[in-house]
């Protein structure tokens, strides 16, 4: 597929906290980038032009972005970037002001249905229904989807043991730990089958033990076909797991492509830094700490 | 006042709220709609209830003075107990938690929220309309007694404000464990259904113009905290200057021991948030599905959502709080009413409006939910099922409920014959309520607080979310007044055809508004949603 590369805005951004040598190589990332994709696969999820107010605030600036299927996807950038807003967008729970997202070739906003029953979806904070029971809030996902109530059952037992939830377990989901909760929300997204994943921050306070299996479970995953899109702005996580990735700040794409390509000859934290525009404490400032 | 203490520390806080206040209304016009409406209600609140109470003083009537303020009064401080818990919901934007880390003292915090809850509609629009009191004061006696009067109702108010904030935090921490929550909400609910007796008793002393019984208890009242405050003024007019200081004694040692309880209760609920650490007991594995759904329900997203909806009205504190006052005062209402003889048109009429009550329940059904009801979005719910669904699971506790109703003040009222057609009535009535407020729910969503207080509705413009209530149930009362003129009108027909009527005539309007709002949901799925996440 041919991709329209990065939008005005994003040269003149990236183009300050790249060093002046690699600006050729940066054109040449994104160029490699849009050839990675054009392999004929249809995109799991492809975003175009998506835009979004908050009142007056622009929170996200016409974001264009392809997922290959089979990938697994990481969306980075610093708390307020975006990211939630944009993953928001693509999977149907915020309508863009202008904008579309085609998830496995249906659009979202005009073909709901279709584009929802072959996604799921870890929103961010509590956003599962938490005086259920894990059990019953896995019943409850599975029947909304319309499945049939053996297959969800037998799915949900496996499910809980697998994540360890424990099968019996008879304990409100609003009195799970925090990663519990993120594991009983990756439970629900996965109890359909997918073939489209999008979580939003899924190792944001996970204890080590529960990051390393949902991290299997990712990989297993996508090793079976599966595409997988989250957020995060822990950059370990991300340069351990995935294939490619996008930064983003204040509401723009800066950079995405495959992740060696994107990472280059420095380590990915250099490059996120550079490309977000941060800047690092010296001395003179906060001197009295 | 001396109990508020130096303006100095108090000041931020009202800057707070104010700044609040003025945030939540930046660059929202809906809000400021809302916001409108609230000032202007408050406004004409406030302009009625001065008029009122300044007509005994244009009537130049000593006597009627010192039982209209006294009584007014008391209702007054009775309403500022009560309409917090029952309507409007407990102004949280000043949140008592969040100052928990800071370096406040304790009455310098009680000082400051104090006078942050003095500043906003409902106290202003108190002010104002007890003002008629200094006016009435003012020609009976001149300025001396309006210049007591005046220092009398800003003791009242703060009386009110202290009094309902003391109550509701007093609530809100008692309410930790879900037994004693259960308990307070069903006591508060036999309460307030007292009021209603209450208020009967005294038009009924007033219509048989029993003038002196009536005089009887304003005196008493004046010489309670409730009514002393207002009584002060006649005190100065009548000569009995020695009542001032006593009577404004008795209002100031009330709210000093307010805000004493007040604070008391304060330094429990900033101390850890409600962790009600339920039911972890295992019990024996199930399949899931089997525990989310009862035997009956198909196993369909239909049935997965009035399952989901069932456990919810009983889970979550809001929902079971609404739940077990409409069922308290739904009950008792009607009983009091036939049982302090009125005629049965009355109680017809009621149950109109009970049935109605019911329904408003759901008038912010998607907000209970807040932005946990991405997972339906995201499933793709259709709109009919899902507040179809809604309304199954609701009327799976209210239909009963309805039927407790008819039965017992049939039965109270000494005619067990009418028991169908009151049921008739009640069900045509919760229909129509549905009809108004299904749309309701998906048009005027809003984010409720993330506040551990079962009473917590609103942040902010509270006063205009209630009016909206209001309105349904002028409307809802509105669209059965045929049936009831008709059941009025057939009296021993009605006792046949009154069930099947009224069934037939509150289904058809719940069909007609489940179909409206249910299109409207497909349209706005994603609108709800962000209208019911907070903190947006």
């Amino acid at each position: 597929m041919t991709v329209p590369a990065q939008r005005t805005g994003d040269e003149s951004a990236v183009g300050p906290a790249v060093p002046a040598g690699p600006s050729d190589e940066q054109s040449s990332v994104r160029s490699r980038a849009v050839v990675g994709r054009s392999d004929g696969q249809v995109a799991a999820m492809s975003l175009r032009g998506l835009v979004k107010h908050f009142d007056t605030k622009l929170a996200v600036s016409g974001v264009s972005l392809d997922v290959p299927a089979g990938s697994f996807y990481g969306l980075l950038g610093p708390n307020g970037a975006g990211k939630t807003t944009t993953l928001s967008m693509a999977v149907g729970l915020l309508r863009p002001d202008a904008g579309q997202a085609v998830l496995l070739g249906h659009d979202v906003w005009s073909d709901p249905a279709a584009a929802k029953a072959r996604l799921g979806v870890l929103p961010d904070g509590a956003r599962l229904f938490d005086r259920l029971t894990g059990p019953e809030l896995l019943a409850y996902h599975g029947l909304l989807r319309g499945m049939d109530a053996a297959t969800v059952d037998q799915r949900a037992r496996e499910l809980l043991d697998v994540l360890e939830l424990g099968t019996g377990n008879r304990t409100l989901v609003v009195d799970y730990s925090a990663g519990m909760k993120k594991k009983i929300g990756l439970a629900c997204a996965l109890l359909h089958a997918p073939r489209l994943l999008v979580l939003d921050e899924p190792f944001e306070a996970v204890d080590p033990v529960s990051a390393a299996l949902i991290r299997d479970i990712l990989q297993r995953y996508v090793a079976g076909g599966g595409t997988v899109v989250f957020s995060s702005h822990v950059l370990e996580v991300v340069e351990r797991l995935c294939d490619h990735i996008a930064i983003m700040s204040d509401g723009v794409l800066r950079m995405y492509g495959p992740l060696p390509a994107v990472r280059g000859e420095r380590s990915l934290e250099e490059v996120f830094v550079q490309v977000v525009g941060g800047r690092t404490a010296t001395g003179s400032e906060l001197a009295w700490l | 006042m001396a109990l508020t203490g130096p303006a100095g520390p108090a000041w931020p806080f009202v800057r707070l709220k104010l700044r609040l206040i003025a945030n939540g209304l930046r660059g929202r016009p809906a809000r400021i709609a809302l916001f409108v409406g609230g000032v202007l209600f408050a406004g004409l609140y406030a302009v009625l209830g001065y008029a009122l109470l300044a007509i005994p003083g244009v009537l130049d009537n000593e006597r009627a003075a010192g039982i209209v303020l006294p009584l007014a009064g008391s209702a007054l401080v009775l309403a500022w107990l009560f309409l917090p818990l029952i309507f409007f919901g407990v102004d949280e934007s000043l949140d008592p938690a969040r100052f928990a880390l800071l370096p406040l003292r304790r009455r310098t915090l009680i000082t400051g929220l104090f006078a942050a809850a003095l500043v906003g509609l409902p106290a202003l629009s108190t002010l104002v309309a007890t003002a008629g009191m200094v006016d009435t004061a003012a020609r009976l006696g001149g300025i001396g007694a309006a210049l007591t009067e005046l220092a009398g109702i800003i003791a009242g108010l703060l009386l009110c404000v202290a009094l309902s904030r003391a109550v509701t935090s007093a609530f809100a921490t008692g309410l930790r464990s879900r037994r004693s929550r259960d308990l307070a909400v069903i006591l508060l609910a036999v309460l307030a259904s007292l009021l209603g007796p209450l208020q009967l008793a005294l038009l009924a002393g007033a219509e048989r113009a029993d003038t002196d019984a009536v005089a009887a208890v304003a005196t008493v009242l004046g010489w309670t905290p409730a009514g002393a405050p207002y009584a002060v003024g006649l005190d100065v007019v009548a000569g009995r200057f020695w009542a001032v200081p006593l009577r404004l004694a008795i209002v100031l040692a009330a709210v000093g021991g307010l805000l004493w309880w007040w604070s008391a209760t304060l330094e429990r609920s900033m101390l850890g948030a409600a962790s009600s650490a339920r039911g972890g007991a295992a019990q024996a594995a199930g399949d899931p599905v089997d525990s989310l759904l009862f035997r009956r329900l198909p196993r369909t997203p239909f049935g997965a959502l009035v399952a989901r909806e069932t456990r919810y009205w009983m889970r979550e504190n809001r929902r079971r709080a609404a739940l077990i006052t409409f069922a308290a005062a739904g009950v008792f209402l009607p009983v009091s009413l036939t049982a302090t003889g009125s005629d049965s048109a009355g109680t017809g009429g009621l149950a109109g409006l009970i049935g109605a009550i019911a329904a408003i329940a759901l008038a912010n059904q998607f907000g209970f939910d807040g932005s946990a009801y991405a997972t339906n979005v995201t499933a793709g719910v259709r709109g009919r099922v899902e507040v179809q669904s809604r309304a199954t699971a609701h009327a799976i506790y209210v239909l009963p409920v309805l039927v407790l109703i008819a039965v017992v003040s049939s039965v109270v009222g000494g005619r067990p014959a009418m028991i169908a057609g009151q049921l008739g009535l009640l069900v045509a009535a919760y229909g129509v309520g549905l009809a108004l407020v299904l749309p309701l729910s998906v048009r005027a969503a809003y984010a409720l607080p993330e506040s551990t207080s079962p009473f917590a509705l609103s942040s902010g413009g509270g006063t205009a979310k209630g009016l909206l209530t209001m309105a349904v149930l002028i409307g809802a009362a509105i669209v059965t007044v045929p049936l009831q003129l008709i059941a009025f009108g057939l009296d021993d027909v009605w006792l046949w055809i009154g069930l099947p009527a009224g069934v037939a005539y509150g289904a058809a309007a719940y069909l007609i508004g489940s179909g409206v709002a249910g299109d409207m949901l497909d349209r706005r799925m994603p609108e709800v949603l962000a209208a019911v996440t907070p903190g947006r």
